[in-house]
């Protein structure tokens, strides 16, 4: 309890993590609000197919915070200081403070859950109450059961990113390629039209937790499933790196 | 020990040459995107090929993974800008040459020395690619119109990495700009597609390889993407020298 109050301390003293909860808070309110524009006339017509996925439509493109969130919490440990304070690696003293490798994982990893839940309740109210004021009147109706597979998918996709850190060490890698997979030209859609083989990537699985597609094979259950078949077998091997990598080579 | 103007810009760009090419990550990142980029040239070319109308050229086929790879090129830049930031090595460039302004103006040109055989690499090899797949259900094409636009791609890309570089030495640290460039390239802009006007960096650089489909209103010719992208550039690293030469290192 104590390793999980200090890595809580750890992510909100990262000036990192600001931009990422600012992300977080705005970028899903932002992209809902564009579509809301755009689809508005369609909607108030009556003959718009994407009705459901107002405003979800951002939470599934808004993603941009949590994986800031992930891949930050691991690549500031591996930072290196720059030579005037040391040169040091931040891990050093983490795992010198808590021993347990397994425990400041674990620790890290509920911290950064923790965190993006809360990013993600704060995402859905605030994306909830722009859809509102955009659509008015013919805004639908947000179901319990799809915003919580919303929460579901931010939390997985932190930890994708987390464990995806820990293997790379870097942020750049990681961080390129998630936030470039969490956009509409996503690798996931362009694989998907050549094999179906690209339905069990954990985005596009994830996303069937709460987007109504047209090309859907999962059920919002299967989906989440398999999503977190991914997040744990990439923590998995993470872990396993984690436990027996040299501290900080 | 007094040295000719040009003799010292020479020995100045062979440092930052030097500097660059040394640099840990460049190298992999210029092959892993070269071979991420020949990964989605295949996966755009079968896409095409499934997709029998026939509406998209060879070319634009082979080109279409431009659009992911050019992020490697941003990466580029902004490590080659923020390099000097991670450690300290500023404060060590800087007693070495004093000259700020002409010492940024050297990285520059340093960029753009390797980028832009690497980037006419890529696009050839794109290119290439998809001619190959496709040789014997399309017609040739025009060779003069394939030079033209490799060599569109390829000013591209280097435009795009020295951008970065520019701003990430506005920047100063590698994560934000990370984060803002690529959110901007792969989130923003496709998102917000229509609202934004056309004269951005990408929307306007787009035009330098892809040609317009007949419909678009504002199509504009490689000439001027050219030169609207070119001002960009022109513009961040002006401003990047500008506050380079008044900052405190």
């Amino acid at each position: 309890m104590r390793a999980f109050q200090a890595e809580l301390s750890k992510l909100f003293s990262l000036p990192g993590i600001w931009l990422a909860v600012l992300i977080g808070a705005v970028a899903p309110a932002g992209i809902s609000a564009l579509d809301s524009i755009a689809q508005k006339e369609d909607i108030v017509a009556g003959i718009s197919t994407r009705l459901p996925e107002a405003g979800f439509i951002g939470l599934v493109l808004g993603v941009q915070g949590v994986i800031i969130l992930g891949v930050l919490a691991v690549s500031s440990e591996y930072l290196t200081e720059s030579s005037e304070s040391g040169a040091g690696h931040q891990i050093t003293t983490s795992l010198t403070a808590v021993p347990s490798r397994i425990h400041v994982l674990l620790a890290k990893a509920g911290a950064v859950a923790v965190i993006s839940i809360l990013q993600c309740i704060f995402a859905i109210l605030t994306t909830v109450s722009v859809t509102h004021l955009m659509l008015g009147e013919y805004t639908p109706s947000f179901e319990g059961s799809r915003l919580l597979g919303t929460v579901c998918y931010w939390v997985f996709t932190a930890l994708l990113a987390f464990a995806f850190t820990v293997l790379t060490k870097n942020a750049l890698i990681p961080l390129a390629v998630l936030l470039i997979n969490s956009s509409l030209v996503s690798f996931s859609v362009l694989l998907s039209k050549i094999t179906k083989l690209a339905y069990y990537l954990p985005d596009r699985a994830g996303a069937e937790m709460f987007m109504v597609m047209g090309d859907r094979i999962h059920t919002p259950f299967t989906g989440g499933l398999v999503m977190f078949g991914w997040v744990a077998v990439l923590f998995i091997i993470a872990a396993i790196v984690f436990l027996r990598r040299d501290v900080a080579a | 020990m007094r040295v000719s103007s040009g003799r010292k810009f020479t020995k100045i760009l062979g440092a930052e040459l030097d500097k660059l090419v040394t640099l840990p990550l460049i190298g992999f990142i210029l092959i892993g995107s070269f071979l991420l980029n020949l990964v989605l040239a295949a996966a755009f070319t079968s896409a095409g090929q499934q997709d029998s109308a026939g509406t998209q050229s060879m070319l634009e086929l082979g080109l279409a993974s431009l659009r992911y790879t050019q992020a490697g090129y941003i990466i580029l830049g902004i490590l080659a800008a923020c390099s000097e930031y991670s450690g300290g090595q500023i404060r060590t460039t800087l007693t070495v040459i004093p000259w700020r302004g002409l010492q940024l103006s050297a990285k520059h040109l340093a960029l753009a020395i390797i980028t832009v055989p690497a980037a006419f690499m890529i696009a050839a090899s794109g290119v290439l690619y998809s001619l190959f797949r496709m040789s014997n259900t399309a017609a040739g094409i025009d060779i003069g119109t394939m030079i033209k636009t490799l060599a569109g791609a390829a000013g591209y890309l280097t435009l795009t990495a020295l951008l970065s570089a520019a701003i990430g030495s506005l920047l100063g640290r590698t994560t934000p700009a990370v984060v803002l460039l690529l959110g901007y390239y792969f989130v923003v802009s496709p998102l917000a597609g229509e609202l934004l006007p056309g004269y951005l960096p990408d929307t306007a650089g787009y035009s330098m390889y892809m040609h317009p489909s007949a419909g678009e209103i504002n199509a504009r010719t490689p000439i001027e993407g050219t030169g609207i992208l070119m001002l960009w550039t022109l513009l961040f690293i002006t401003a990047a020298l500008v506050l380079y030469r008044k900052r405190d290192a």
